[in-house]
């Protein structure tokens, strides 16, 4: 019986045991009349307690502030309330996005689905900038070069010591990865792991029928939307995702997104809840340093 | 004493556990190896493996004496806390883990949780296997253990609660506690779903993530962390210790409290010195207090 049953789970959510999938009758009609039509939902993690404290935060594995748990709550009621049935989940391996999903499993009654962990879905890692705040790296090296660091596509913060606790080898979660010495990450070396990453064991789920959601982070999800909207470079660096909104993406069989009304250009993926704040939140990420 | 010290040098030096008798240690060895509960700087981390069990805090439903099983009723604010306890238990005692094993029932999620988040360890792999889940309690499922006593008196609940082979009356194919009925359970063989579970049953159907799953992780060198439920921890703690049909029944495992086994290479358990008998694994936390809930859970029906 575990054989079988063992050929039946695909690699990624493999967890070697749990089976379990929705009974047609639980999910949303359209979702099912439509074969060709694969669930994906985007969740960036709530507000963590670093967000308050406006530090580069990056691999540090900080934990959700209070609001962050609110928010987070909210979103798995509003995906409760869409009728969306998650089949399996993926998220880092920082407690912020993993609380977040946890709160959203709860939330939906789900908390026995499995769910995988991986560091590809990790924040982008900040260099030597992490634990740092951001106002005093705008004092001291500038604001534009601050800017660069942030928010352009291929420039990478300075690397990390390879002996402080920042660098990844330091860290027993990561124990079983080689990283380089030299470690640090841009926005697009964040798209190269991410995205191998979905395509081989994400996108597999999705293609055998099941509903996936991913609670991740700023970085690893505009590396994601990147991919799945065909998004250029610079439109990226500047984009904005609200933490805590769930982001509900339709792909047809070749995980290409199926346009949605009520979606914000660039993106194919509809956000849920309340489209006003939402809009308002997008614009406001970028005045963090100013 | 020299002597068995060098032997003991030896052992760590090769990676012969044939010095050691599986099953067998000498009191000095045991003292040795009992000294320290901690999983790391132990010298006894080359020739023995730990592992935890944590049965579920107090559920919403324990509080109304209400039989659960595979119901999936949520942890109470008391639940959390003995969870969280655990948690911190744990970590005061330099535990770390690669992986943890638990149920498809909220509860025993719940509590893994949370002892995964006062451990800083949320990153860690979870397996969730319904073979994990507590005892199905068939008809009785939903239905108050005082009204059921007053119903078919005290010595047939008894049996039904206590016997290790008798199950309880079967629910019916309609109701909603039978697992076909429940979307979680959609891909497990129709076959093995029950209608009812006494211990014994419940017993066969966990041996076997225990055997294909969780020793070769066990035997592979991960440091394991399973959050169950009574009956099924029941059925580990009955084969890991070899405790009789009779005396398993009457074993009551005290909710939320870590219980560490050490193993040795064969998976033998090594008897810890202040283990409470039957058991010969180590409850973590005021061994007093854990003496007292011990005997406490007898009390619920009378």
């Amino acid at each position: 019986m575990f054989s079988a049953a063992r050929s039946l789970t695909s690699f990624a959510c493999r967890t070697g045991i749990n089976h379990a999938r929705v009974a047609p009758s639980v999910r949303s009609l359209a979702a099912f009349q439509t074969a060709d039509k694969h669930t994906l939902v985007l969740v960036r993690h709530g507000e963590s307690t670093w967000n308050l404290e406006n530090k580069f935060t990056g691999w540090v594995d900080v934990p959700l502030s209070p609001k962050g748990h609110e928010e987070v709550v909210e979103a798995g009621k509003l995906i409760k309330e869409a009728g969306i049935v998650p089949d399996c989940a993926f998220t880092s391996l920082q407690q912020r996005a993993i609380r977040t999903l946890w709160h959203i499993l709860e939330q939906t009654g789900l908390m026995w689905i499995p769910e995988t962990k991986a560091w590809q879905l990790n924040e982008r890692h900040y260099g030597a900038l992490q634990g740092l705040d951001k106002q005093q790296t705008v004092d001291k090296h500038g604001k534009d070069q601050v800017l660069v660091w942030r928010r352009s596509y291929d420039i990478p913060p300075p690397t990390v010591d390879p002996s402080s606790e920042h660098h990844p080898s330091n860290d027993p979660r990561y124990a079983d990865q080689e990283f380089p010495t030299d470690w640090t990450e841009s926005l697009k070396t964040t798209l190269e792991r991410v995205t191998p990453y979905f395509e081989t064991n994400i996108a597999p789920q999705l293609k055998d029928g099941k509903t996936v959601i991913i609670a991740a982070h700023g970085n690893s999800l505009r590396a994601l939307v990147k991919h799945l909207d065909n998004i250029g470079e610079d439109v990226i660096a500047e984009l904005n995702i609200p933490t805590g909104t769930p982001l509900v993406y339709e792909l047809d069989d070749d995980m290409k997104p199926i346009p949605q009304e009520g979606s914000f250009a660039p993106l194919n993926g509809r956000y849920l809840g309340d489209q006003d704040a939402i809009r308002a939140r997008i614009e406001g990420v970028k005045n963090q340093t100013k | 004493m020299i002597m068995m010290r060098s032997l003991l040098l030896l052992c760590s030096l090769s990676t012969a556990a044939a010095f050691v008798a599986p099953g067998r240690h000498t009191s000095l060895q045991r003292s040795i190896i009992n000294s320290d509960i901690s999983q790391t700087g132990s010298s006894t981390e080359l020739f023995s493996h730990k592992i935890v069990l944590v049965r579920h805090g107090e559920s919403e439903w324990n509080d109304l004496n209400i039989f659960t099983g595979w119901a999936d009723a949520a942890l109470n604010e008391k639940g959390v806390k003995e969870a969280k306890q655990g948690g911190q238990y744990l970590k005061e005692a330099g535990f770390t883990f690669d992986v943890a094993y638990t149920s498809v029932l909220k509860r025993a999620i719940k509590t893994l949780w949370l002892v995964l988040e006062e451990m800083d360890l949320m990153y860690i792999p979870i397996i969730n296997t319904w073979r994990l889940n507590e005892r199905h309690y068939g008809g009785l499922q939903g239905l108050n253990k005082q009204e059921t006593v007053d119903k078919h008196g005290k010595d047939q609940v008894l049996i039904w609660r206590r016997s290790y082979d008798i199950p309880p009356p079967e629910c019916d194919e309609s109701s909603e506690y039978y697992p076909g009925n429940d979307p979680r359970y959609a891909n497990v063989d129709k076959a093995d779903l029950p209608f009812t579970e006494s211990l014994k049953i419940t017993g066969e159907r966990f041996m076997p993530v225990w055997e294909n799953e969780i020793v070769p992780d066990i035997k592979a060198g991960k440091k394991i962390l399973i959050a169950a439920h009574g009956n099924t921890l029941r059925a580990l703690v009955k084969h890991l210790d070899g405790i009789s049909e009779d005396e398993i029944c009457g074993l009551n495992i005290p909710t939320g409290v870590p219980l560490v086994y050490e193993l040795d290479d064969d998976l033998n358990v090594i008897p810890n010195e202040n283990a409470i008998a039957p058991l010969r694994g180590l409850y973590l936390g005021n061994l007093e207090d854990v003496r007292a809930r011990i005997e406490g859970v007898a009390n619920q029906t009378k």
